[in-house]
């Protein structure tokens, strides 16, 4: 019983169309993992359909389906039954929803697959949708809005608010889970015709990976064969809004510390030519939850003034949580985004201005050669540890699929990343990054007082009870004066209460 | 299922160390080194097939729990940021630089029991790696300014979690739960004592000499790499790591005789939460009502309990309801977690929880029920062992608690031997309205 994680490239081919020569293989309808001595099996059922397809006035849909497809019952059991079964196995199912995918992935120990494959089919196939499970996790995901979200955790509220103010107008402008007038709006029945419209054997993408026998593969796809054919399209993609100078957003609620979130959509998608460049870019500027950050070395480490700060050219969910990026999140318009972690109150205005700072530094000069050559360096082998096991191997796969990435993604980031020239970098931070124009949302205490100190660019000299070396307080003067010019029109302050109705 | 141990303990004398070999027939499947240097630095090595990547963990058996002078809460978890602060040898900058030109992916938490520090990366480094872990755990050395400057980012990971009821719920909880041990504070510490820690730069050069010593730290190595060549390496760079642990006082916890309460706010707004925790044993897989005591939070309030099926699924009064039966170097708290839906039920959902202890107390677990849960059990360990950096996360823990790794195919192979009378039996001994704390947060204000 000893197992290693070896990469065996076991190959099925299911049609003709082969993107990879190893590792995953991607075909028309399946990306495929063969790993010999991986003990289990993972599955990845990708149906191309998101909160974007929610239908106007009951947005929440796709992710109220999705649950109850993964989280209730079948027609063949109850949802008491399918965690009796599950439960010996320690194996689950879930569905993730996002803007344009919702991805069910289940992983079991080769000893229990056939015990498990009919639960995880059931759930695609034959959902049961009872009033019992509709009424159970509409609440929770009531609940998960009206409660935890708007009071429990203000550095995912302050992205939420973030990622609702650039999209807003646009599908992509309501929490995934959708809003809380609408959930109240829908019915079982929008449940049921959701699943039949959007569920279908066109629109699926199989991952499968670890070691499965090559029948698995054919019994899954004449199964999944059996849901209906597609009759619907998905919509265009969002078109954002313009943004005209700094827009604030400002959501006002009691809290400990201020939580602030910024930034702009961008017009590059991954595998895009300028990916690349921005990739290394943003990588200096703010690798996820890691020291290397440019950002979290000025505000966190020379300061102590909180717990990390990053940026992202690409949506990351669940950043508080994770340390890495989770694959199927895949979508048709991106955006930069700035994390700053919690700080004290008395710091927002200067911490903003420490950010907003570097961004311009960086957008007017450029990296030097000794950033670009040490970010290079990083992330030629950072990059491996984006991907460690084969479910999320998979899921990087088939975001390759929709992003029309042909082979590895991990690899082509390695060898883009590795041609690179700094001109190039520099380039495309030109190109695509920028500071003048940008969505910022901040959940705080006492708007007023922030609001009259952004309008009339008052000073915001900071002060430290620990000693602090010279060239940081001589920094400290100009950054309390760096001018970020506000304008009331352009800042909104809504209370926490009137938040994602 | 059947597990067994064999562990074979081929000890030889290799330059004066001490190594022993797992056969790979317990529950743990891979081949597992183990070697102890003169100086009592305990190192185990896990080779698996990972693609060119490895992990190397220092787990200090070191945690807030060794924080026993007045005053002193949080400071395992301050010491850890300062371990980032650089040496003689390698400032923090070029630390950092180094770190970043391996594209590691390095960091540290802090638990009750344990302080751990781990990077993954890719093998070729390996010598590095073990030049720079060394170094800073024998000669660390940071100046007083940078000292403070760290505390503030202390202080703003406590704003953070605090932001966040449960950990609201936790500090009271632990608060209540005991009196003398130092259990009774959480790993953040308590905010007074964050607040003074720039003070407490002697303080923390002691708390380094005291902790950070070669009896007192396990190196855990997991992934594509040479045992023979780590070792040279490990022997060359830690060797000349001088002794001197000096353990902590800690006051164990006299026994609890009544049931404890406490009903805290939260500032912002939350569903109410509830949490029923009974203290339970330290980790002993030698103890079957031990050892069953670790299985009832799963059997009495897992997914497939009645308990859940009620509460969650047919009346939907609590978002829901787990149970976490940890391991624990001191007998730590056997805690049930609810949020529930309306204040006016939590009475109720206590009752419940009460209801289910009584059942298992004086009704026989049905032997279907167990076998199922033993089944859980190795499916669950088993599945995730599929990175190196998910077999050191797994087994961090246990191996601080121990100091070793065969606790693990002990605790697995004790786990298939329990019988229901020994559920029934530890039902009765650790489930006992004397041993438990009860407590409630809500929100300032009400939704």
């Amino acid at each position: 019983m000893k197992y290693s994680a070896a990469k065996v490239c076991t190959m099925i081919i299911v049609t003709a169309t082969i993107l990879s020569a190893c590792g995953t293989q991607t075909t028309d309808r399946a990306v495929l993992l063969a790993v010999e001595d991986d003990p289990t099996i993972s599955f990845r059922l990708c149906f191309y359909v998101g909160s974007q397809c929610d239908p106007e006035g009951k947005e929440g849909l796709a992710a109220l389906t999705a649950t109850m497809m993964s989280g209730g019952a079948t027609t063949v059991r109850s949802y008491e039954e399918i965690l009796e079964e599950l439960y010996p196995m320690a194996a689950s199912y879930g569905f993730s929803v996002d803007k344009e995918m919702s991805v069910l992935t289940g992983r079991v120990h080769i000893d229990n697959l056939e015990e498990y494959y009919p639960l995880l089919l059931d759930a695609v196939l034959r959902p049961g949708f009872t009033d019992a499970d509709f009424n159970r996790l509409k609440t929770n995901m009531i609940n998960g809005i009206e409660k935890s979200l708007r009071y429990s955790d203000d550095e995912e509220l302050a992205k939420a608010a973030l990622y609702n103010f650039i999209y807003e107008g646009t599908p992509y402008g309501y929490l995934n889970a959708g809003r809380l007038s609408s959930l109240n709006n829908i019915t079982l029945d929008d449940v049921r015709d959701f699943h039949r419209t959007w569920f279908t054997r066109d629109n699926v993408v199989v991952g499968l990976g670890g070691s499965y026998e090559p029948s698995l593969l054919k019994r899954l796809m004449e199964d999944l064969h059996t849901l209906p054919e597609s009759a619907t399209e998905p919509p265009s993609p969002p078109t954002p809004v313009d943004i005209n100078g700094l827009e604030l957003l400002v959501v006002e609620k009691q809290c400990d510390a201020t939580a602030i979130s910024f930034g702009f959509p961008i017009q590059v998608l991954r595998g895009d030519e300028d990916f690349w460049a921005l990739a290394l870019f943003n990588s200096w500027f703010g690798e996820h939850r890691n020291s290397s950050s440019h950002l979290y070395q000025i505000i966190r480490e020379a300061r102590g003034m909180n717990y990390g700060d990053y940026s992202y050219i690409e949506i990351f969910p669940n950043g508080g949580r994770r340390q890495m990026p989770a694959p199927n999140n895949a979508r048709r318009q991106q955006l930069f985004e700035v994390w700053i972690r919690p700080v004290q109150h008395e710091h927002r205005h200067f911490v903003l201005r420490a950010a907003m700072r570097e961004l311009k530094n960086i957008v007017d000069n450029g990296m030097t050669e000794e950033q670009f050559n040490l970010t290079k360096k990083f992330l030629h082998k950072y990059v491996l540890q984006y991907a460690t096991t084969t479910s999320d191997r998979l899921g990087y796969a088939i975001d390759s699929k929709f992003y029309g990435i042909r082979g590895d993604y991990i690899e082509l980031l390695r060898s883009r990343i590795s041609k690179l020239t700094l001109e190039q970098v520099n380039d495309a931070i030109r190109r695509h990054i920028q500071y003048e124009n940008m969505k910022i949302a901040m959940v705080t205490q006492d708007a007023e007082s922030l609001i009259e100190a952004f309008v009339t660019n008052a000073p915001s000299p900071v002060t430290y009870s620990t000693p602090i070396p010279s060239e940081i307080l001589a920094e400290d003067e100009e950054i309390a004066v760096f001018p970020l010019p506000f304008y009331r029109e352009n800042i909104r302050v809504v209370a926490v209460d009137d938040m994602f109705e | 299922m059947k597990i067994f141990i064999q562990i074979i303990l081929i000890v030889c004398i290799i330059g004066g160390s001490s190594m022993a070999n797992t056969d790979g027939k317990g529950i743990f499947p891979y081949r597992t080194h183990v070697e102890v240097l003169d100086n009592g630095l305990t190192i185990i090595m896990i080779p698996m097939s990972s693609g060119g990547l490895m992990t190397y963990y220092s787990i200090v058996r070191t945690g807030s729990r060794d924080e026993y002078e007045a005053g002193k809460t949080g400071f395992a978890h301050f010491f850890e940021h300062m371990m980032f602060r650089g040496t003689k040898n390698y400032p923090a900058n070029v630390y950092d630089r180094m770190v970043i030109e391996m594209g590691a992916n390095a960091n540290a938490y802090t638990t009750d029991d344990l302080t751990a520090y781990h990077l993954s990366f890719a093998s070729e480094d390996i010598e590095t790696v073990v030049a720079l872990e060394s170094d800073r755990f024998q000669h660390l050395s940071y100046e007083e300014g940078p000292f403070q400057t760290e505390a503030g980012a202390v202080y703003g990971e406590y704003r953070k979690n605090r932001t966040n009821p449960w950990e609201v719920m936790t500090e009271a909880l632990r608060r209540t739960a005991f009196k003398t041990h130092t259990y009774g504070h959480t790993t953040i510490g308590f905010e007074a004592d964050i607040k003074v820690m720039p003070t407490l730069y002697e303080y923390s050069k002691e708390f380094f000499s005291r902790y950070y010593r070669p009896e007192n730290v396990v190196l855990l190595l997991v992934g594509d790499f040479d045992t023979e060549n780590a070792m040279t390496l490990i022997r060359k760079y830690y060797g000349g790591w001088e002794r001197g642990y000096r353990p902590p006082d800690v006051q164990q916890e006299a026994p609890q005789t009544k049931e404890r309460r406490f009903n805290d706010i939260y500032d912002g707004r939350t569903l109410p939460l509830l949490v029923v925790a009974y203290k339970g044993r330290r980790l002993d897989p030698g103890d079957r009502t031990m050892v069953a005591g670790l299985m009832l939070g799963d059997l009495l309030f897992g997914e497939t309990s009645d308990i859940y099926r009620k509460l969650v699924l047919n009346e939907q009064k609590v978002q829901f309801i787990s149970a976490g039966f940890g391991l624990n170097r001191d007998p730590g708290l056997w805690s049930i977690y609810s949020m529930v839906k309306e204040s006016k039920d939590i009475q109720y959902v206590i009752d419940e929880i009460d209801r289910t202890v009584e059942h298992f107390a004086t009704t026989l677990v049905s032997q279907t029920d167990l076998d199922k849960l033993k089944r859980r059990l190795k499916y669950s360990f088993l599945m995730n062992l599929d990175t190196p950096n998910k077999v050191a996360g797994r087994l961090a823990r246990p191996i601080a608690i121990t100091g070793g790794i065969d606790v693990v195919n002990e605790l697995y192979a004790m786990y298939d031997s329990i019988t229901p009378e020994d559920i029934q039996l530890a039902t009765q001994t650790w489930l006992t309205p004397q041993r438990r704390t009860i407590g409630t947060v809500t929100g300032r204000q009400q939704p």
